[in-house]
């Protein structure tokens, strides 16, 4: 069966879905992550196995947070942005 | 640990620091920037100098949302975000702890700032839809739909309505699901990034919450779903 949305009405995209019911617990804010970044990009650096549950939870649900760490990481082991 | 700026193992220290303890930078970053005199002169310039760089590589990573990408723009760009990260970061130099080495602490100040003025620029002349209960679970006509995804759409479209109010379903909505950057919402509407995330998790837990009652998720769901594998 095939559905029309109405005029004005977007389809929700399956990676829309996903981002709205992505886990981010354990909770972490925003300020939390930027006061945690370069311990938490250092210690990954020093150990790919590094795990902060709360910290990763947080990059996986936001995108800006994310970029800004990978973009500290690539600035300290010198990959070119 | 120490306040110094000495190079963790395994970690490669800045390209062109020039500066683990040959460069002249100081043992005491926060001793240094806080102590009037030659020293701290000394220490504004080499930390300016630590901004621009970290900048400058932010604006060049994300240079292809620019307007005007050149190296010139990315350049004049770099240096106004290397001076605004330097006042957020001299607000807060009494809160570092050495437990990194201070450049690293230093570059995330002027990468948060290089990006969050990227992602204005972006959008400085693109208007922010707030949209509420306007959106339609996905179509499900075509041939590679599975039943699953239909009705994972559709429950998440139908708990959006029943279980998250008018800010909650526009902030996400805004965000997730048109994309627009939290830096750019944030400023649109007088908040903050960490307010606006506060929500987006409240509107997570709300959403997994009912769809692991009504059985469209497990209740001991992975980090990360796909949308038709629930």
């Amino acid at each position: 069966m095939s559905t029309t949305p109405e005029p004005g009405r977007r389809p929700l995209a399956a990676s829309a879905i996903d981002a709205l019911i992505l886990d981010t617990t354990p909770w972490l804010s925003c300020e939390a992550c930027f006061d945690q970044m370069d311990t938490y990009v250092e210690a990954v650096l020093h150990d790919p196995a590094h795990e902060d549950p709360a910290m990763a939870a947080h990059l996986r649900g936001c995108p800006a947070c994310a970029e800004e760490a990978d973009a500290l990481i690539d600035l300290i082991t010198g990959i070119p942005g | 640990m120490s306040r110094d700026d000495s190079v963790p193992v395994g970690v490669s220290p800045p390209r062109d620091n020039g500066s683990r303890g040959t460069g002249g930078d100081p043992q005491d970053w926060v001793v240094a920037l806080a102590t009037p005199g030659p020293g701290q002169d000394d220490a504004m310039r080499r930390l300016h100098a630590l901004m621009v760089r970290a900048a400058a590589h932010q604006v060049w990573r994300m240079r292809a949302a620019l307007p005007d990408p050149s190296p010139h723009a990315v350049d004049d760009l770099a240096n106004q975000a290397a001076d605004e990260a330097m006042t957020a970061l001299l607000r807060k130099l009494h809160t570092f702890q050495g437990r990194s080495r201070f450049s690293t602490w230093a570059f995330k100040f002027a990468i948060l700032q290089a990006a969050t003025e990227v992602r204005r620029i972006q959008w400085q002349h693109r208007e922010v839809e707030l949209r509420d209960l306007e959106i339609e679970a996905p179509a499900h006509d075509g041939p590679d739909q599975i039943s699953e995804a239909r009705d994972l759409g559709t429950a998440v479209t139908r708990a959006m309505r029943t279980c998250l109010t008018p800010h909650q379903r526009r902030v996400a909505i805004a965000l997730l699901v048109d994309g627009v950057p939290i830096d750019v919402l944030a400023d649109r509407l007088g908040s903050t990034r960490g307010a606006l995330y506060k929500t987006v998790h409240d509107v997570r837990v709300r959403l997994r919450t009912e769809l692991v009652a009504t059985g469209h998720l497990p209740a001991t769901a992975p980090f990360s779903t796909s949308a038709g594998t629930p």
